[in-house]
């Protein structure tokens, strides 16, 4: 063997290798992997998540490493997770049925009219919608983007798979972030729009909710929604599923799975895939850049817009209702309601707010989807 | 006369796209369509072509956009651009036995706004008609409660 035959063999095998294809371009998705890893690992933010999706932007941004294409016609191990699980749109129903085998929906059917918090809590998302098409995104684009506000991270990655796959990885990061960031961004703008009377005001204890009228909410709000906004019934009627395997009692051991096992497994193939969608081919342009500021403006609009509506409410109700309470309609379940309890607590040290703030929290669930269900009905 | 336009219409829709002389806003007009109005946003026009025949041009003359779809309502066939096209919607009306009329609209902001609002209130629609739900099953549910209670006592 002659010295350049084997120089053609390392050569050869030189190719092979990572280190020949590398790009700078790679280094700069391990950081943002790196620091998606490190906020939930030292943060502690929604770590659920951002750690399986920081470890999938790390992973995928290798040179030639076989996840995320085909080899010999076969998918490969994370684009088959990512086909199955969300290209099938499997995933976030699923989550959604272990969502609602959690739920106990006992403050919203004490106090129903706190689902109108949810709704216009939605605010953000519409005028979002309206921004994100002034910068030049198409229509369907500007949903998916705009959805963000609504904090709730299986109806994001649900309508961006819908409407707009190619922002799959953008959307949910900058869902699950600013999910994780609500004892951050609420707590100015409720100071901002409340008066110091209105945050001490203190909200009759809810009454006790019967077990049939829990057994019955799901079944009247799966008929509702399937009549009104059927396009978001495969999310909905999931979620509806696992509060009636809830509160029926009588299955337990699919409650238990649902909630639990089941949960967990699809929640790891989630992040996995949805950090698996951001190559940095894909992911470095302006655009995700874009919408992570846009998601913060829209997250601040749909809270302006809880608080809005119940200020509004309460011009003609008797009993007023705390506004602090307006911030939690954003979903974010139990967060942005827990924010809320922190916030009242603040200037009424015996004003517990949080069970009241669990109606226009679960109420921001469905108003979510119920938003999600107007965009997919607008463009299907 | 249809049998006249038949052939040209046929011609027309072999060629490709770019060949089409005519167009509002970049949508393709039919080929030996009328104007009856015009202004800077809005072409109406009326051809002798049947509307199956016109929606098959646009078919064809639009396949290559992603972002396009065609709605079959009752009294007509609605064409609308969720990309970025300049033109938003081409409506072509089905009632018409000897002529079919076209509307061609310019992607505006006006309707952007509009559907942003009505979607906004169909939100609160919903949840309202929920609301009414839960209060209607919650009355019904405590009353029935209340009358077992009563027949146990």
């Amino acid at each position: 063997m002659t010295v350049n035959e084997i120089m053609d063999m390392l050569y050869g095998i030189f190719h092979t290798t990572g280190v020949f294809n590398f790009q700078w371009k790679l280094v700069v998705m391990w950081g943002i992997g790196s620091l998606f890893m490190y906020l939930a690992i030292v943060k502690k933010y929604e770590p659920l998540l951002l750690l399986p999706i920081g470890f999938g932007i790390f992973i995928v941004n290798f040179p030639l490493v076989p996840l995320m294409g085909y080899s010999h016609g076969h998918a490969q191990l994370l684009q088959i997770f990512y086909h199955y699980g969300l290209e099938w749109e499997v995933i976030p129903c699923i989550i959604f049925l272990g969502l609602g085998a959690m739920t106990d929906f006992g403050p919203l059917i004490a106090n129903p009219k706190t689902l109108l918090v949810g709704a216009g809590a939605q605010l953000g998302v519409f005028i979002t919608f309206t921004g994100t098409v002034l910068a030049g995104f198409t229509l369907k684009e500007a949903a998916s983007v705009g959805i963000i506000g609504g904090a709730d991270g299986p109806t994001t990655v649900y309508l961006t798979q819908h409407l707009a796959p190619q922002l799959l990885g953008p959307n949910a990061l900058a869902a699950y972030s600013y999910m994780a960031m609500v004892p951050l961004i609420q707590p100015p703008i409720m100071r901002l729009m409340t008066s110091q009377k209105e945050r001490k005001i203190r909200m009759r204890q809810l009454r006790p909710v019967s077990k049939q009228e829990k057994i019955l909410f799901p079944l009247v709000t799966a008929a509702i929604i399937a009549l009104l906004v059927p396009s978001v019934i495969p999310l909905m009627g999931m979620f509806m599923l696992g509060n009636l395997m809830k509160e029926s009692g009588v299955v337990e051991r699919l409650t238990e799975t649902s909630q639990g096992a089941l949960m967990n497994i699809v929640t790891i193939f989630l992040g996995i895939s949805v950090g698996a969608t951001m190559h940095a081919d894909k992911f470095l342009s302006w655009k995700p850049l874009f919408i992570f500021g846009l998601g913060l403006a829209d997250f601040a609009v749909c809270t302006v817009g809880g608080i809005l509506t119940v200020k509004v409410m309460n011009l003609f109700l008797k009993e007023k209702i705390n506004p602090l309470i307006g911030s939690a309609g954003v979903s974010a379940v139990p967060m942005a309601a827990r924010v809320s309890q922190i916030q009242g607590l603040k200037y009424d040290k015996t004003n517990h707010l949080l069970m009241h703030a669990m109606g226009p929290n679960l109420a921001g669930v469905i108003g979510s989807a119920a938003a999600a269900g107007m965009f997919i009905a607008m463009f299907d | 006369m249809k049998k006249l336009w038949f052939p040209i219409f046929i011609f027309f829709l072999t060629m490709p796209v770019p060949l089409f002389a005519d167009d509002f806003l970049g949508a393709p007009l039919i080929p030996g369509g009328q104007t009856i109005q015009k202004t800077k946003s809005r072409l109406e026009m009326k051809s002798p072509l049947s509307h199956d025949e016109i929606v098959v041009f646009y078919r064809q003359a639009l396949k290559e956009y992603k972002d396009i779809k065609f709605r079959d309502w009752k009294d007509s066939t609605y064409i609308e651009d969720d990309g970025k096209l300049r033109w938003h919607s081409i409506t072509i009306s089905k009632q018409d036995k000897d002529e079919t009329y076209i509307v061609i609209v310019k992607d505006n902001w006006t309707w952007i706004i509009g559907t942003l609002v009505l979607r906004f209130i169909g939100v609160f629609v919903v949840l309202l008609f929920l609301m009414v739900g839960m209060y209607i099953s919650g009355i019904i549910i405590s009353r029935s409660v209340k009358k077992l209670e009563a027949k146990k006592s």
